[in-house]
């Protein structure tokens, strides 16, 4: 009996210094929620969650002191993670204005474009490249579309356009589970 | 025995029959190949106008290389693309370039692409041997990888990856070289027929290949529905002096022997590792038209103009096959042979098993393009619940599990579905087509496919995204503490002279005259920084001004203005200042008021700092933010930002001035406290007259202003 209760006691000794040990040991710096957060938010940079940035928010969630369902861009999918990370009650996605499917990208007009270099101040990515008074165009492929140049141009030559499929980006639709088939071979013959 | 014992028991339970080969699964469909086999090859046919697509194959678009007007021969090349994995296009026929537009291509998604369309002149005038070749057999594969690309060679069996590119470099790495005559798919007929009239060319062309690449092996899979393909095919290399070098080797008739990895398992019982090409593992298959390309260009010269297509469907009246020009209109072909009803239903590019309905009945035929069908649609199935059957996992010719796939790729679980090896589904439809339950199964694995490398991109686009915004912020931080320390700098500056000046002037009361020209020199130093030009005329005679214009050759105009500016400030300056400060400070010169002035404009500076001075730092370090990205903005935008501020403490100081000057009169007798109000008053208005004609300088000078300020 009494050597029993010494075992155990001795085993919880022994894993509680090996706990304490491996907290000291292998300590995380950093907020990992955090890191976490920002690995799901879709790095638009657009700043309509009401934060300057994809990492602020995460921070703030992180902290407990933001809603779930800021990211527009995200939308519903990245709501759900982020609820899921941070062990909150989902949140429904606020009313958002309809946004058109699939990746948009600014494109300046060229002709236009008096080269006053505001929108490369507001790019938060650096998809814009271009001189002063001299023409400026973007950078499609790093384009996050978050259209945060669009309205510091003060002619207006800045647009969002939708990224048209090309044949390498091109893929099938989703089928229509509720849809009939139509096989191009008869079966069983 | 065993082969016919299971051919037996085929008659009575028909999947007996997957005994009778290598790999498992597969399925036995209609073929429906005498349809196009019973009439002879069509003649060849000119069509009014060629649509050559500049992406016909796997990898980058090609460039033109004609303009619209111009007129070409048959078999020159019209496009092609140094950038990367790319096939030449050639000319099928002589003829006129008139456009160079978007056309609808020959893809499920319907998209448009870029197409050369030719209008033939009927002439059909060729260029012979355009690629140049002395006819006979390269000798290393480098060699016969040049020819190749050039002939704008792709793989012909519906891949359409450029040949070239599947060719490995060093010689000897392929031990056996397969020639794919399998052609399983339903009702095509095109490579049978190819086998049946040009066996040699098909034979010439792999010797070709096997002696440039040091094949030991030649291994032809030839399925065993197609006994005249068999038969003049071994008679061809009855005929070679080494006959032993070549087998023709019957493979059982299933759908789909004709797939790479299914024909390789068949003829060499090699099961081709999942992550792995059959070129790792010293084997290379290619199909029969592709050799008998490689043969015309390699002996003849002649680039990749055109192929057998196969014109088939129950809805036609007179199948064929067809020695297509590449560019033929889909539509063109069909209506040689007579559809029984009008074409309002869309054709299929390829086989019924793996091909696709085409957007458009208008579009070309393309250098992969083998059959094109016209089915009358079939009524709609319904599709019903998957009933775990496990047909589908029976028929797989890869050992998939397509209803487990089915049901990740429905419920968009993709990281599952690539677990159970999506990527290794072949698309080939057998899935589909004995599932009871009509389940598009292919269709979902497609979308899965899609989804799963499209997810891939963003999360690379997603990571970039996240570096650049983050470089970025990096980058705005680095010039936000440069710019305070910049600032913190010069403010302890500032301060640390007005602190010497103080104390100077504490110190030494007598020598006045020199002492406060000293301190005043200083607190220049530190003004004339920002003040830029003014300065230097308030502080200098008319002599020195004239001799300090002198070292800037560029301003004759400004320093005349400058000379004429300070004498009438120095008249000024003296009839205001003789009544009050005549008894004090008799001598002090019109210099040493102009110093006084440039002092305060030190203090007023340093007072002001919080507003403009930080607010032109900001507008410095802003643009010099910006001139990471162009330099030649900075100077524009400080010049704007500094000119702007100028003109605001010029009206700022005009109106402080009519204030001080109508106090001035009023104070005139009080003699304590007028020593400093009148000075104040001068100050003003040498400060004032200093920033007009700094202002009027940078009129015709705008880019001295930094020089003249460090002249100073
Ligand atoms: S709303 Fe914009 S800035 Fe905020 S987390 Fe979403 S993508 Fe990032
Ligand atoms: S903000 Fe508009 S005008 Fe100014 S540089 Fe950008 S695109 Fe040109
Ligand atoms: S389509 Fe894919 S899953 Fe279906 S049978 Fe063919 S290889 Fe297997
Ligand atoms: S064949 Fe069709 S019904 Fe049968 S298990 Fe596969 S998907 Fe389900």
């Amino acid at each position: 009996m009494i050597s029993a209760i010494l075992i155990f006691l001795g085993l919880a000794l022994v894993f509680g210094l090996l706990l304490g040990y491996a907290a000291v040991r292998f300590k995380v710096e950093g907020n990992p929620m955090a890191d976490q957060i920002d690995n799901i938010l879709p790095q638009t940079q657009c700043g309509q969650c009401g934060f300057p940035g994809c990492r602020p928010y995460a921070e703030a969630l992180a902290n407990g002191d933001s809603e779930v369902n800021l990211c527009v861009p995200g939308g519903h999918e990245v709501m759900i993670q982020i609820s899921e990370i941070t062990n909150r009650e989902p949140k429904e996605m606020e009313e958002v204005p309809e946004v058109a499917e699939g990746k948009i990208v600014a494109v300046i007009d060229e002709d236009t474009c008096i080269g006053c270099v505001h929108c490369i101040k507001a790019c938060p990515v650096d998809a814009i490249v271009g001189a002063t008074k001299l023409m400026h165009t973007v950078i499609e492929s790093e384009c996050t579309g978050c259209e945060k140049c669009v309205p510091v141009c003060p002619v207006d030559c800045i647009t969002m356009i939708p990224v048209e499929p090309t044949l390498q980006n091109w893929s099938w639709a989703e089928p229509d589970p509720t849809a009939n088939t139509r096989p191009l071979i008869e079966k069983f013959s | 025995m065993k082969t016919g014992f299971f051919k037996f028991l085929a008659k009575i339970y028909p999947m007996a029959k997957r005994r009778l080969y290598r790999f498992s699964g597969g399925v036995f469909p209609r073929y429906n190949k005498s349809l196009s086999k019973q009439h002879p090859i069509h003649k060849s046919f000119i069509p009014n106008e060629l649509i050559l697509p500049l992406h016909q194959h796997v990898g980058v678009e090609t460039e033109p290389k004609v303009q619209v007007g111009d007129k070409v021969l048959k078999n020159q090349c019209l496009a092609e693309s140094k950038k990367g994995l790319s096939a030449p296009v050639h000319a099928p026929t002589s003829g006129e370039i008139v456009a160079i537009e978007n056309r609808t291509l020959p893809h499920p998604s319907g998209l448009t692409g870029l197409c050369i369309v030719l209008k033939p002149d009927f002439k059909d005038e060729a260029i012979d041997n355009i690629l140049k070749t002395d006819g006979k057999t390269p000798s290393d594969p480098k060699a016969l990888k040049e020819l190749v690309y050039r002939a704008g060679i792709v793989g012909m069996g519906g891949a359409g990856f450029p040949t070239f590119a599947k060719i490995p470099d060093e010689k000897g790495k392929i031990h056996t070289l397969l020639v794919n005559g399998a052609e399983c798919e339903p009702f095509i007929t095109c490579d049978d027929i190819l086998m049946q009239t040009h066996p040699k060319d098909i034979i010439h062309g792999a010797i070709i290949v096997a002696e440039a690449l040091g094949c030991e092996r030649i291994i032809c899979g030839i399925e065993d529905n197609k006994p005249e393909a068999i038969e003049s095919m071994q008679a061809a290399v009855a005929e070679l002096d080494h006959p032993n070098l070549v087998e023709i080797q019957p493979v059982p008739t299933v759908y789909p022997m004709g797939g790479q990895k299914q024909l390789t398992q068949q003829l060499t019982g090699i099961e081709v590792p999942a992550h792995a090409h059959a070129v790792d593992i010293g084997l290379l298959m290619m199909n029969v038209a592709t050799f008998a390309a490689i043969f015309h260009a390699v002996r003849h010269g002649k680039p990749l103009t055109s192929r057998y297509v196969t014109v088939s469907g129950l809805g036609l009246n007179h199948p064929f096959n067809i020695e297509a020009l590449i560019g033929t209109s889909f539509e063109d072909l069909v209506e040689l042979a007579e559809p029984k009803t009008k074409l309002n239903y869309p054709l299929v590019q390829g086989g019924p098993m793996m091909g696709f309905e085409m957007p458009n009945n208008h579009v070309p035929v393309i250098k992969t393009t083998n059959c094109i069908l016209a089915n009358p649609p079939k009524p709609a199935e319904m599709v019903m619940p998957c009933i775990r059957c496990g047909e589908c996992m029976d028929a797989c010719p890869v050992n998939l599990l397509p209803q487990q796939l089915y049901w990740h790729a429905r419920s968009h679980e993709f990281d599952k579905a690539e677990k159970l090896n999506l990527f290794d589904c072949i698309e080939c439809g057998c899935c589909s087509f004995v599932c009871p339950s009509h389940i598009p199964l292919v269709q979902y694995y497609r979308f899965a496919k899609g989804e799963v490398k499209k997810n891939k991109q963003e999360t690379l686009a997603t990571q970039r995204a996240k570096e650049r915004h983050e470089a970025k912020l990096a980058r705005e931080e680095r010039i936000k503490q440069e710019r305070e320390a910049k600032l913190k700098a010069k403010k302890e500056a500032v301060k640390r002279k007005a602190a010497n000046e103080a104390e100077q002037e504490a110190s030494t009361p007598a020598p006045e005259q020199k002492a406060p020209s000293s301190a005043a020199a200083a607190a220049r130093a530190a003004a004339a920084r920002k003040k830029a030009a003014q300065s230097s005329d308030a502080t200098t005679t008319e002599s020195t001004a004239t001799s300090e214009d002198e070292k800037q050759p560029g301003a004759p105009l400004s320093a005349r203005e400058k000379a004429i500016a300070a004498a009438r400030k120095r008249a000024e300056a003296a009839t205001e200042k003789s009544e009050p400060q005549a008894a004090t400070n008799p001598a002090m010169s019109a210099r040493g008021k102009a110093m006084a002035a440039a002092k305060k404009r030190a203090q007023a500076a340093a007072k002001k700092s919080e507003n403009t001075e930080s607010e032109s730092e900001t507008a410095k370090d802003t643009s010099s933010h910006t001139a990471e990205v162009d330099s030649p903005e900075l100077d524009a935008k400080t010049r704007a930002r500094l000119a702007a501020q100028k003109r605001a403490q010029e009206m700022a100081a005009k109106r402080q001035m009519q204030a001080d000057q109508t106090e001035i009169s009023a104070q005139e007798e009080n003699t304590a406290k007028v020593e400093e109000a009148p000075v104040v008053d001068k100050r003003q208005a040498a400060m004032e007259a200093a920033k007009k004609r700094a202002a009027a300088r940078k009129k015709p000078l705008p880019d001295n202003t930094e020089t003249s300020g460090s002249d100073s």
